[in-house]
Formats: structure tokens, C-alpha cells, sequence
């Protein structure tokens, strides 16, 4: 019986090691090239052990200063398209909890219909309206996208987590004279943090990475970083792999340690309402 | 609830704080200058002409009062970009980079025709520019595009890894250097040869080393069978003999200089301009050793014909919607005089020029610009550019797989791209 214990133990301890030595190698392998020199990133049989250089970082700094640029864009669009999500969201989400109709039941299911249509159907029409509203380029454009693009999931989280906030509670802070948006604002939004971090960190992965909208709608005043990083990789002039290994481990960590850190709210945000009877 | 709370977000301050912040975020676009020329073109394009101090276009921007914007995408979403800025009513774009497999008949009708601009106000030495490479962006006789860059294909070869397997100079004829990558492989240091399986670039290069070609420029599709035939068989012969690298069907075209900067494979068909990527001390084990020649013709064809090789070309194009195409064609005409052409050639542009691959100040700087000149000299594009190019090359490349990995004989393999492929060919 022990011995089966031990087994089952030494199993389950394997499957999370090769579960781990799966996920984090790719990020683990990139990270480290950054920091190898040149010669010996792809070199037979592999170098583990090395003299760590910044050189591919300098260069890319030296180089490739457009990619900090892409940087500061990808963080403007990010944080807009995280604020207008989390706050349309909120509001509809509390309007879904709070409220019912047939009307209101058929809107909540054709947003979940609109969030199964791919991106890319509704991309290419949209490319001659957004030129001809002068709206190409600007971050504005690619924050509403984004955003768009998830106010459905995000509404269906709130409406779950808005649930959760008794009634009772609203009602009170109207009988003592607040008003909707003081009601959201006091009594909501706080009770239902963990909703709005699950919300805004599935925005903020999204718009961090994303490429389609950014190849799209941006030219080089809203130019996000993807896009440069997808440039390092084409064939024209040959891939400078320690630069783009450098350039993908900036892009990579921002958005690793927003989710660690977040990672708590997000395992409550997912598993909100899962035991509702 | 106190009342100071009750006043402190009101729906009016809401929404009124929402829309100054969207109001603000579009009004980005009106802080752009006012005299400026967008240009759409890969990175490369941007940097062969210099930046700062060492800007090549510094005093054209002086005269002219205008800052030139580029808009840079790698090669595939420039022309997706391209086409589609290019059909909108109006685009800002006045200038875009085109490369030569992708005019068509239609597409072509949404770029300037320039001979007009050309005959009212010519670019210096037009003539210089190679014939070839104006024929190609000549399209149902309208000139769409300027040529401005070449990357012409040549054989590398590692000279301390030949050395090693007992060959003190690179191979002459096909049949050389296929006997040549086959002892290189047996000798056991390296593999042969590196070819990237994805990309049409290779097999037709063998092809045309037996006289033949995938499709020619009259868009007739393997125009001699045999001759594609005696290519199959030869690199299905070195798959099968290790002068291929057993990943043969997984190679992309990124892993090539990687290769050959490790010393795993002794062979490449590469573009010359990568010559000092490929001897670079930072990045190859191999730097200084790793030579070019021109792709060697097979021996049955040796001083009847010459070796035609690959070459890409990259064109300037002024949209028909662009907003200022007079001062497009004068940003052309700059970027393309004899003064210009050798300057980007000096920062690693291959030039559409022929007579600056003779300029003293390149050849001191590059050794094989005498060699990539007379390789340009007689190459061609990998074939022409219709609208179902895509499908056809696809097509091509997998039938190559399969005769390369011995799942097709070679005369199947011919048979299948024929019935295959004539039916995506322009009527």
C-alpha cells in the first residue's frame, strides 16, 4: 500500500516535471539566448553554461529604437483597451445581473455570438471606414478594438461576479441617496475586484501580443511592438537571432509578471460562480 | 452614503470624462506634419539609405522641405499592405516598395504608369539600371516601378570544411558539387549541402543547371520536363546518399545562415549580400571562410550555355490614389541616381545599377561584387508573376518534397506538377 503511495507520487511528480520542463522551456531557451553570445546560441551540442552578454540588448537599443517605440505604443493601447473593457464590462455586466427581460436575454446571447466571429471577418472590411474616419494609426482605433473584442467575455464575467454582490447592498446606498454610477462606483467595482483584474488581464495579454489589428490599422504613430518583432523575423536581410531573442524576452516580460502577479484574482475571476447552487 | 461621495462621480462627469479622453486619443493623427512623404517598404529599404549623419537623403529632404516618413513591414504583409492601401479611394502612402513576383495584369492597374514621369522628367542614366529588371516591372507595357534592389542567388561554400574532405577549390559543374557535398557528408564533419525545403528558390536552381526552368517568362511551365527530371534525381540522390540533412522536409529559409555559420553543412545557395552575415566573428565559427561563386551549370552544359540564376528584384511604385506623386517621383528619382545607388549598395543594398558593381569603392568593400555582376548578368526571377503564383509555387514545392524524399519517383513527381499546375497558368 505504501509502496503504491510512493508510485503514484513519484507519477504525479513526473507528469508536473515534464508539465513544467513543456511550458517553460520555450520561454526559459529565449530568455537565456538573449543573454548568449551570438555564436553560441544555436551551437551543437548546446551550450548551457556561458559568459552572459548584453551585446544583442545594446544592439538592439542601437538598431532597433523603433522597437521601443512599439513598446510605448503596445502600453498606451494596452492600458486603454484594459480601461474600456473592464469599465463597459462592469456597467453591462451589472445591467445583466440586475435586470431582466427577453430583450436583455437575447443581447446577452448575440454577444456571445459576436465574440465567436473571427477577427479577420470583421477585419478587412473595417480597413476603408477606419481610413476614411481619419481614425488609421491612432491608438484610439486599436484600443476600441481590442476592447470590443472582449467587452462579451468580460460582460458575462462581471454578470457573474455582480451576481454574487447581494442585492440588498445596492438597495441601501440608493435609499441613502446614492445614485447608479456612485452605486457602481462605492459598492460594485469594489466588492467585485477580482472580476475586473480577470478581465483586465485577459484584455491586457491580448492587446500586449496581438498582431492582426496592429498589421492592419497601424502604419508607424500607433506601430505596436509585434509588429516589429515580426519585421526582426523576415528573411530579407537574415534573422539577427540574439537581437530578436533580446527584443522578445522585453516584450515577454511585462506581461509575465502582470499575470503572476495577478494570477491569485484571475484562478477566482475564472472559477467565480462555479459552486452556485 | 455622505453627500460628498454622492457628488463625487456623477453620470454627467462620467460620460463627459469618457468622451474628452476618446476626443483626445483621435485627435493623435492632427499633430502630423505637414509636408511629409509616407513610404511603404520593408526595413531594409529604410536603412540602406542611411540614417542620421550618414542620411543619403539628407540634402534631397533639405531642398525639398520634406521629412520621409517609411512605414516598414517584413516582405509578405508590405505586399499584402501595398495592394490594399493601393485600392482604397485615396491612401497616404506616395511611394511603396514592390517586389518583382507580384505585379500582375490587375494589380498593375493601381499603380502609376511611370514612363510618363520618366520622358517629362528622367531619372540620370536610366539606361545603367539592368534591362531585365525594368522588363519586369514592365507590365502589359506600362513601367510600374523603379528598380531598386537585387539579391541575386550564389553557391556558398565553406573552404576549411572542403578543405578538410580533400578539395582545394569549389566545384565547377553541377556534377562536382554534388560529388563534392556527398564526400563532405561522408567524411563526417558536416552535412553537404542546406536547403531550405519551402522555398521554390533551390529546385529551380538545379533545373536551370540542366537547361531547363519551372516557368519561363511565356509562363510555359516546365518548359523542358527532362531537365527537372535530371534535378529531382540529383537531389533525391544526395537526400538519399546524407548530403541533405535527414530534416530536409523541415528546413525553413531562416536556418540557413545558421547552419553554415556553425559548420554544419558545407554548402548553401544563398544571396550574395549575405556574405558578411555569414563571416561575421560574432556570430560564425567560420568567419573569413565562408566564400561565393556563381551556381555551377551541369557539364553537359558547360560553355554551350550559361547558368541562369535567381534573382529578386525590388521596385519603386507611386500609387494612382497617392497624394503627392509629383514629389514621389522626385523621392524616385533621388533614390535611384547613380550617387545614391552606390551609396546603398555600400550599406549592403544589391544595386539595380550594372555600373555600380564596377565602382572602385564597392568592389574595395565587397570581393564578390564583381561575381554577383556577372551572375546578374544572365539571372532571372524563380518565374513570373501571375495571380495564382501562390498555388502554383506551393504545388511545385511539394511535389519536389516528394521526389527529394523518395516517396515520388523524379518522372512522377514532373508528371504531377504538369497536370497540377497548367491549369493556374494565365490563358
Amino acid at each position: 500500500m505504501r509502496a503504491e503511495r510512493i508510485l503514484v507520487n513519484a507519477g504525479k511528480t513526473l507528469a508536473v516535471l515534464l508539465l513544467l520542463v513543456w511550458s517553460l522551456f520555450p520561454i526559459v531557451f529565449i530568455i537565456t539566448s538573449s543573454f548568449k553570445p551570438g555564436r553560441e546560441i544555436f551551437a551543437v551540442p548546446p551550450q548551457w553554461l556561458f559568459e552572459p552578454t548584453f551585446d544583442h540588448y545594446i544592439t538592439l537599443w542601437q538598431r532597433w529604437a523603433v522597437f521601443f517605440h512599439g513598446l510605448l505604443n503596445s502600453t498606451i493601447v494596452t492600458i486603454g483597451a484594459a480601461a474600456l473593457a473592464v469599465v463597459a464590462s462592469t456597467c453591462a455586466g451589472y445591467v445583466y445581473s440586475r435586470y431582466s427581460s427577453r430583450w436583455l436575454g437575447a443581447s446577452l446571447l448575440s454577444l456571445i455570438a459576436i465574440r465567436l466571429i473571427p477577427p479577420i471577418v470583421v477585419t478587412l472590411p473595417l480597413f476603408p471606414i477606419v481610413n476614411n474616419l481619419g481614425l488609421a494609426d491612432t491608438h484610439f482605433i486599436l484600443s476600441v478594438l481590442y476592447a470590443t473584442f472582449f467587452v462579451s467575455l468580460g460582460t458575462v464575467l462581471m454578470r457573474t461576479f455582480v451576481d454574487q454582490i447581494p442585492r440588498e447592498l445596492d438597495e441601501a446606498a440608493s435609499m441613502d441617496g446614492a445614485t447608479l454610477p456612485v452605486i457602481l462606483w462605492r459598492i460594485i467595482m469594489p466588492l467585485a475586484a477580482p472580476g475586473i483584474i480577470a478581465v483586465a488581464v485577459f484584455v491586457v495579454v491580448f492587446a500586449w501580443n496581438e498582431f492582426l489589428f496592429a498589421f492592419i490599422f497601424t502604419s508607424t504613430k500607433a506601430k505596436t511592438a509585434p509588429l516589429v518583432i515580426s519585421e526582426m523575423i523576415g528573411s530579407i536581410e537574415g534573422v539577427d537571432w540574439g537581437v530578436l531573442f533580446a527584443a522578445s524576452t522585453i516584450q515577454l516580460l511585462p506581461v509575465l509578471i502582470f499575470v503572476m502577479l495577478m494570477n491569485r484574482y484571475l484562478v477566482a475571476g475564472l472559477t467565480a460562480g462555479a459552486t452556485k447552487g | 452614503m455622505s453627500e460628498s461621495n454622492a457628488f463625487r462621480l456623477t453620470r454627467r462627469h462620467f460620460l463627459g470624462t469618457v468622451a474628452g479622453g476618446i476626443a483626445l486619443m483621435a485627435a493623435g493623427p492632427s499633430f502630423a506634419q505637414s509636408k511629409t512623404l509616407q513610404v511603404l517598404s520593408h526595413r531594409v529599404h529604410q536603412t540602406s539609405l542611411g540614417e542620421g549623419d550618414k542620411d543619403l537623403l539628407a540634402d534631397w529632404k533639405q531642398d525639398h522641405d520634406t521629412d520621409v516618413v517609411f512605414t516598414t513591414l517584413d516582405s509578405n504583409p508590405l505586399m499584402d499592405r501595398l495592394f490594399r492601401e493601393a485600392s482604397l479611394a485615396q491612401t497616404d502612402f506616395s511611394v511603396g516598395y514592390m517586389v518583382d513576383n507580384r505585379p500582375t495584369s490587375d494589380n498593375a492597374k493601381l499603380f502609376e504608369s511611370l514612363q510618363e514621369y520618366q520622358d517629362k522628367d528622367p531619372i540620370e542614366a536610366f539606361d545603367d539600371i539592368a534591362a531585365g529588371l525594368v522588363r519586369g516591372m514592365t507590365i502589359d507595357g506600362r513601367l510600374i516601378g523603379i528598380p531598386v534592389r537585387t539579391a541575386t542567388q550564389g553557391l556558398f561554400y565553406n573552404e576549411e570544411l572542403l578543405a578538410e574532405a580533400g578539395f582545394d577549390a569549389p566545384p565547377t559543374t553541377l556534377e562536382e558539387l554534388v560529388a563534392q557535398t556527398i564526400a563532405i557528408s561522408e567524411h563526417g564533419k558536416a552535412t553537404g549541402m542546406i536547403l531550405a525545403s519551402d522555398l521554390a528558390v533551390f529546385p529551380v536552381m538545379f533545373a536551370r543547371a540542366f537547361g531547363g526552368d519551372f516557368i519561363n517568362s511565356d509562363f510555359e511551365l516546365l518548359p523542358d520536363p527532362a531537365a527537372m527530371e535530371s534535378a529531382l534525381t540529383v537531389l533525391a540522390d544526395m537526400f538519399q546518399k546524407g548530403a541533405l540533412p535527414r530534416s530536409y522536409a523541415t528546413n525553413k529559409g531562416e536556418e540557413l545562415l545558421t547552419w553554415m555559420q556553425q559548420g554544419r553543412a558545407a554548402f548553401c545557395v544563398l544571396p550574395f549580400a549575405r556574405a558578411a552575415q555569414l563571416n561575421d566573428p560574432a556570430v560564425s565559427n567560420y568567419a573569413g571562410k565562408i566564400k561565393a561563386i556563381g551556381f555551377p551549370i551541369s557539364e553537359t552544359l558547360k560553355g554551350k550555355a550559361e547558368m541562369s540564376a535567381v534573382v529578386e528584384a525590388w521596385a519603386m511604385t507611386i500609387p494612382a490614389n497617392a497624394v503627392d506623386k509629383d514629389l514621389a517621383w522626385q523621392f524616385i528619382k533621388e533614390v535611384s541616381s547613380k550617387k545614391n545607388t552606390l551609396g546603398m549598395a555600400l550599406n549592403g543594398n544589391g544595386p539595380a545599377r550594372v555600373s555600380t558593381f564596377l565602382e572602385p569603392e564597392l568592389t574595395a568593400k565587397n570581393a564578390l561584387a564583381e561575381i554577383e555582376s556577372q551572375v546578374l548578368s544572365n539571372a532571372r526571377g524563380a518565374f513570373p508573376p501571375f495571380a495564382e503564383a501562390a498555388r502554383a509555387q506551393q504545388i511545385f514545392i511539394e511535389e519536389v518534397q516528394l521526389a527529394v524524399l523518395g516517396r515520388k519517383s523524379p518522372q512522377d513527381a514532373v508528371a504531377a506538377m504538369q497536370t497540377r499546375i497548367q491549369p493556374l497558368l494565365p490563358a
